[in-house]
């Protein structure tokens, strides 16, 4: 293939990155793309600078409505839902330890939080979460109370300097996420679940944390990123 | 509803489906599967395998969600990506890697202004990209514009606009690093 002899060498580098994201390479070149992708991470930085910058482009495209028949076919090949994500929270406290991403920090966030729970009277399934970043990286524990009305939720690792207020989000299928309060960085939280929520949390449920403004979510509605999420899981 | 209140619910959902829910994934689809079928149709030109695409394209959304980073990219931007990819793979895995239809002549190339921009929340984004453009040479630009849609390869864009696929080359280059300068002034 014939190249451009005229550019730098450093902007050869980086290029390559946007024209893989453009779609001009072949087969090959993307694949070799593809591979350099998971082991360096300024490259995989530049492909997602070009995703975003020129996804936009994607506007000029008319939206076309697919049959009918698709949504029943992707259905189909996905996996049910209780096959599809590791069953417990040990399974997964192993695998963010195959890491070795601030093992001892989580530990010792777990412990805690199970020793709040162990303190009260098991009337029902206790319910543990963590929750990670999309790094994988543990950020938080949180434990459902056997009476179901109160959660703590503690910090597994360093988290932030971040000025902005930091929001907890009960999500519950099909509905919009519900604000469960601010929690802290640095320190353990204890958070009472509003009464109509007490019943809720249940396996089916979802926590997430988000970064809001100062004082919460304006909106009621989580309007920062999302800087960790976990299932809720019985014990 | 608010175009923030929009991507926060996308965001939202695709965290759920990271968690295992079917039933959000169900809304993402809803939510998007209009755009995406558009993005692989104009892409692979044939509603059959554009259909198949899409199929993947969630499948893979569903394997992929628990990747999604709220804080760093546009739940739609991501998920255009995914489709953009996965059309563009099924493209090149063409025997003899062929268009099924004849190329167009290189006037019809000349893409126009992109459409009204349906969501708000992008709009700022595309402002900034469209003013970036048009500080390229009109040919390059047209050139990018065109590879992004049709995710054509350097010589099929070159045919088209019939001129040395050196020449193609040196456009689509220049023109992306000249855009990338002006993209994070």
């Amino acid at each position: 293939m014939s190249d451009d002899d005229t550019i730098d060498p450093a902007d050869r580098g980086k290029l390559i990155a946007a024209e893989y994201v453009l779609g001009v390479l072949g087969a090959e070149e993307r694949r070799e793309v593809e591979r350099r992708l998971a082991q360096e991470p300024a490259l995989a930085a530049e492909v997602a600078f070009w995703e975003e910058r020129l996804g936009v482009l994607a506007d000029a495209v008319a939206p076309v409505t697919p049959p009918q028949h698709t949504w029943s076919q992707i259905e189909a090949a996905i996996p049910a839902a209780a096959a599809a994500r590791p069953a417990s929270l040990w399974q997964s406290l192993a695998f963010w330890r195959g890491f070795g991403i601030a093992a001892a920090a989580l530990a010792a966030a777990s412990i805690a939080a199970l020793a709040y729970i162990g303190l009260v009277p098991a009337t029902r399934t206790p319910l543990m979460a963590t929750l990670a970043g999309t790094s994988g990286q543990p950020n938080f524990v949180a434990a459902v109370t056997a009476t179901g009305d109160n959660l703590i939720v503690v910090p597994a690792t360093l988290l932030t300097n971040d000025p902005r207020a930091i929001e907890l989000w009960l999500i519950l299928p099909n509905q919009r996420p519900r604000s469960l309060g601010l929690i802290q960085p640095g320190q353990p939280i204890h958070l009472t679940i509003p009464p109509d929520l007490a019943g809720r949390l249940t396996a089916d449920a979802a926590l997430a944390v988000s970064l809001e403004p100062p004082g919460g979510s304006p909106t009621g509605q989580p309007t920062g990123p999302v800087i960790a999420s976990g299932k809720l899981t019985s014990l | 509803m608010d175009a923030d209140a929009t991507r926060s619910q996308l965001a939202a959902a695709l965290v759920r489906v990271a968690g295992g829910d079917r039933a959000a994934l169900r809304i993402v689809y809803q939510d998007t599967c209009a755009k995406l079928f558009g993005v692989c149709l104009r892409i692979l030109k044939d509603r059959s395998e554009a259909e198949d695409v899409l199929q993947d394209v969630y499948v893979t959304v569903w394997r992929k969600a628990a990747t999604f980073d709220p804080g760093r990219a546009s739940p739609i931007t991501w998920m255009v990506a995914i489709a953009r990819n996965r059309a563009i793979d099924r493209l090149r895995s063409r025997t003899g890697g062929g268009r099924l239809e004849p190329i167009e002549a290189a006037d019809a190339v000349s893409d126009p202004a992109p459409a009204a921009v349906e969501r708000v929340e992008l709009a700022q984004q595309h402002q900034r990209l469209a003013r970036c453009l048009e500080e390229l040479d009109a040919r390059h630009a047209s050139a990018i514009r065109a590879a992004f849609l049709d995710g054509a390869t350097y010589d099929e864009l070159a045919a088209r606009m019939n001129v040395p696929l050196g020449t193609m080359k040196s456009w689509i280059r220049r023109g992306l690093l000249k855009l990338r300068a002006c993209l994070e002034r």
